[in-house]
């Protein structure tokens, strides 16, 4: 028995060592798959009017992973002299992969990088500056959304093809608003739009709700919330958390505080949210919310839940004018060892083309940054986008810092969540976050 | 000359493992000692900056509040994890129809990787839909309508960690006591019964007696292995709220993965390297002590 016994343990405790082992192969077979497709590309002839292999890395999966890889196949069909092998990283690795890659030299000959992080790579000799293989390959920048194209210039100098602009934007449930008499003709709510307006809208709903059912889904953590606060804050004028020469912090703190008393008292005071919701997406997906903010990147979520009658629309007009938070994808051309410039052309006639046929790319939700798409047909059917596609020139971008990622998880997240869970008023969180940010920008 | 040829033998078949854990383990190691002196990013080392590493550590109260909250961690989970391991183990180690039942039941957490068993912990001890809370609606404690955010208050959050840490990996160190206990002579308790001694004495007086070498080496695994504690805090509670939980391990990893300074990261990690150092020290030269006498 006793015997039996340690050969027992004998046979856990080996398997608990491969078992654990099993954990951590996974990640190195992702990267050595990386690096090795990319050697491929190496090794390719690059002469000019030759056939031009590419590597690509992107960090989308789901719907954008599919949508994305569908525009690779497509681009790779038309264009039998350049051939663009999509690479799909996890998102949460992206940057730290692309960064590590580029710094040994083996770095992919396109990727992504949103708006927001564009400073950082750039700091960090990652993105190179786009602006003779953007005219090699026929760019037209005033092609682009202005308010987008703006946003990924540094000094004159184009660092990124956007491709996209994902904005905060509202959803609502079309059933639960006309229970509560708040759906128009037009099938769009009623809402006066102030800050009066959009608490009245909000008590109506509550009142004439059924029981069980929420007036407004909302996290009480994290992005979301800040991005609400981003939006209210920027809609009384607010800009950045900091100063233009980005190197101290700059609040508006008045302004910053009512913004976030607001957004508290809809939480606390009102309570039309649910506390601490562990699923906020699915409480307005399955029916029990009448509005909820977030990314457009839902919409593409919300058309495949079935019985979910819903409407989109820009974030209401609470004060002086309109704006929201939003980020943008880009694609750019990280620093690679023989900056090849045929290889850099064609990688820019795939990112040009990319953002031409953003009809596809806006399966997802997302705004394409070039209007001219707005106006095909592909565009026009689908229902929904057109109605917050405005939304792309209100879109507050934050300032060129290179510690933007930063100060939002390490300065803004933390303490606006300590407001949102009631625990310290917005005065004394703002006055951390603002020593946070001093912190962060002299390190 | 015949040894040495058997030494070389060993040697070609120790070389696969020794080229891998030398290159993989020792190599980084000593790279970290350098990167610890020097300001680096993930991509290139920028420059020599001799101990501003270290001193910037010394006065960073985020450092020092992240290695405080990997000591509550220890204190925690470390007597509960022995207690609750004894206890399981003397259960199974009872004569019974269901002693199979137990020993596989007790091990099993043990199996899930720590990803899975954290998103059951969230489950358990989430709000509105989760198991400990409509349990408590269940029972009439918790009244409708009230939740308890078990996951955002930091005492709860740490009773909720330690709770899910303890279920997840009380199973090794149990099958280490039971087999423990499996060890000890019958002899000594029949000799004890036939002395009249009652159970409640022969356990305080025999069993765990007889457990305090076992006892020694799980305390000093469990406070190493405490001390190493990320992931499951990291996804249950992210090292929310306003970084109440965040382990060391944590901090660590956000400096050097996040913030880029790798340098600043290895720094760190050495510190929590000297710690453990010291701390097993320490164990090791009371144990020592304890058996001499």
């Amino acid at each position: 028995m006793r015997r039996k016994f340690s050969t027992l343990i004998g046979a856990l405790f080996l398997l608990s060592l491969i078992l654990s082992a099993c954990g951590s192969s996974d990640n190195s077979s992702k990267d050595s798959g990386g690096t090795s497709s990319n050697k491929t590309n190496e090794t390719a002839s690059t002469g000019s009017g030759e056939k031009v292999n590419l590597s690509f890395w992107t960090l989308f999966d789901g719907g954008d992973g599919d949508n994305m890889q569908a525009l690779v196949d497509k681009f790779n069909q038309e264009h039998p002299n350049i051939q663009v092998k999509n690479t799909k990283l996890v998102w949460a690795e992206y940057y730290t992969k692309l960064i590590t890659a580029v710094g040994a030299g083996n770095g992919p000959d396109i990727g992504i990088s949103h708006i927001s992080r564009l400073p950082d790579l750039i700091n960090q000799g990652v993105a190179t500056e786009l602006d003779e293989a953007a005219k090699e390959a026929g760019v037209d920048w005033s092609t682009f959304n202005q308010n987008i194209l703006d946003a990924s210039v540094y000094d004159t100098k184009h660092y990124a093809i956007p491709i996209d602009t994902h904005p905060f934007i509202m959803y609502y449930n079309k059933a639960l608003l006309k229970t509560a008499g708040l759906l128009g003709e037009d099938g769009k709510p009623i809402i006066e739009q102030s800050a009066d307006g959009f608490i009245k809208f909000l008590t109506t709903l509550k009142e004439k709700l059924p029981k069980g059912k929420y007036p407004f889904a909302l996290s009480n953590t994290n992005d979301d919330p800040f991005r609400l606060w981003w939006a209210l804050y920027s809609q009384q004028g607010g800009n950045d958390v900091v100063s233009d020469d980005l190197k101290s912090p700059e609040i508006d703190t008045a302004k910053a505080v009512k913004a976030a008393d607001y957004i508290k008292d809809l939480y606390h005071k009102y309570n039309f949210i649910k506390l601490n919701d562990p699923d906020f997406y699915k409480t307005f997906q399955s029916g029990n919310a009448a509005i909820m903010m977030t990314g457009v990147w839902a919409t593409g979520t919300w058309e495949k839940t079935k019985g979910l009658e819903f409407g989109a629309m820009p974030i209401p007009k609470i004060y002086d004018q309109q704006a929201t938070w939003g980020d943008a994808h880009t694609i750019i051309l990280p620093t690679t060892t023989n900056e090849d410039p045929e290889k850099r052309k064609a990688a820019l006639i795939f990112a040009n083309w990319i953002a031409d046929n953003g009809q596809i790319w806006a399966k997802a939700g997302h705004i394409p940054a070039k209007p001219a798409v707005f106006d095909k047909p592909e565009f026009k059917e689908m229902p929904y986008r057109s109605d917050y596609v405005s939304v792309a020139s209100t879109v507050k971008f934050p300032k060129h810092s290179d510690k933007n990622w930063q100060i939002r998880d390490n300065a803004m997240f933390k303490y606006l969540n300590e407001i949102w869970s009631n625990k310290m008023s917005s005065t004394d969180a703002f006055g951390k976050i603002q020593t946070e940010i001093t912190k962060i920008l002299s390190e | 000359m015949k040894k040495l040829r058997i030494d070389m033998q060993a040697l070609l078949f120790l070389l696969p493992f020794l080229i891998v854990y030398v290159l993989f383990t020792i190599w980084p190691m000593i790279k970290g000692i350098e990167m610890s002196f020097y300001k680096w990013t993930l991509i290139k080392k920028l420059k020599y900056v001799g101990f501003d590493n270290f001193k910037r550590m010394f006065q960073d109260d985020q450092f020092w509040a992240a290695v405080w909250h990997s000591t509550i961690f220890v204190f925690l989970t470390t007597p509960t994890m022995i207690a609750l391991a004894i206890g399981l183990a003397l259960i199974a180690n009872r004569k019974s129809r269901l002693q199979k039942l137990y020993r596989s039941a007790f091990f099993l957490p043990s199996i899930l990787s720590v990803s899975v068993a954290s998103y059951l912990g969230l489950f358990m001890f989430q709000p509105y839909t989760g198991f400990i809370n409509g349990f408590l609606h269940a029972l009439g404690i918790l009244p409708e309508g009230k939740e308890v955010f078990w996951l955002t208050e930091p005492s709860l959050a740490w009773i909720a960690i330690a709770a899910l840490t303890l279920w997840w990996t009380v199973g090794f160190n149990f099958i280490l006591y039971l087999s423990a206990m499996q060890e000890i002579p019958d002899d000594m308790y029949e000799a004890a019964s036939l002395d009249g001694a009652t159970r409640g004495q022969m356990f305080w007086r025999i069993t765990l007696p007889m457990l305090n070498p076992i006892t020694r080496t799980i305390l000093m695994l469990q406070i190493i292995a405490s001390y190493k504690v990320f992931l499951q805090i990291y996804i249950i509670t992210g090292g929310g709220p306003l970084d109440s939980t965040r382990p060391i391990i944590q901090y660590i990893y956000q400096t050097g993965f996040r913030k880029n300074d790798l340098g600043y990261a290895a720094t760190m990690s050495y510190m929590l390297f000297a710690i453990l150092l010291v701390l097993s020290i320490i164990q090791y030269v009371i144990s020592n002590r304890k058996e001499a006498v």
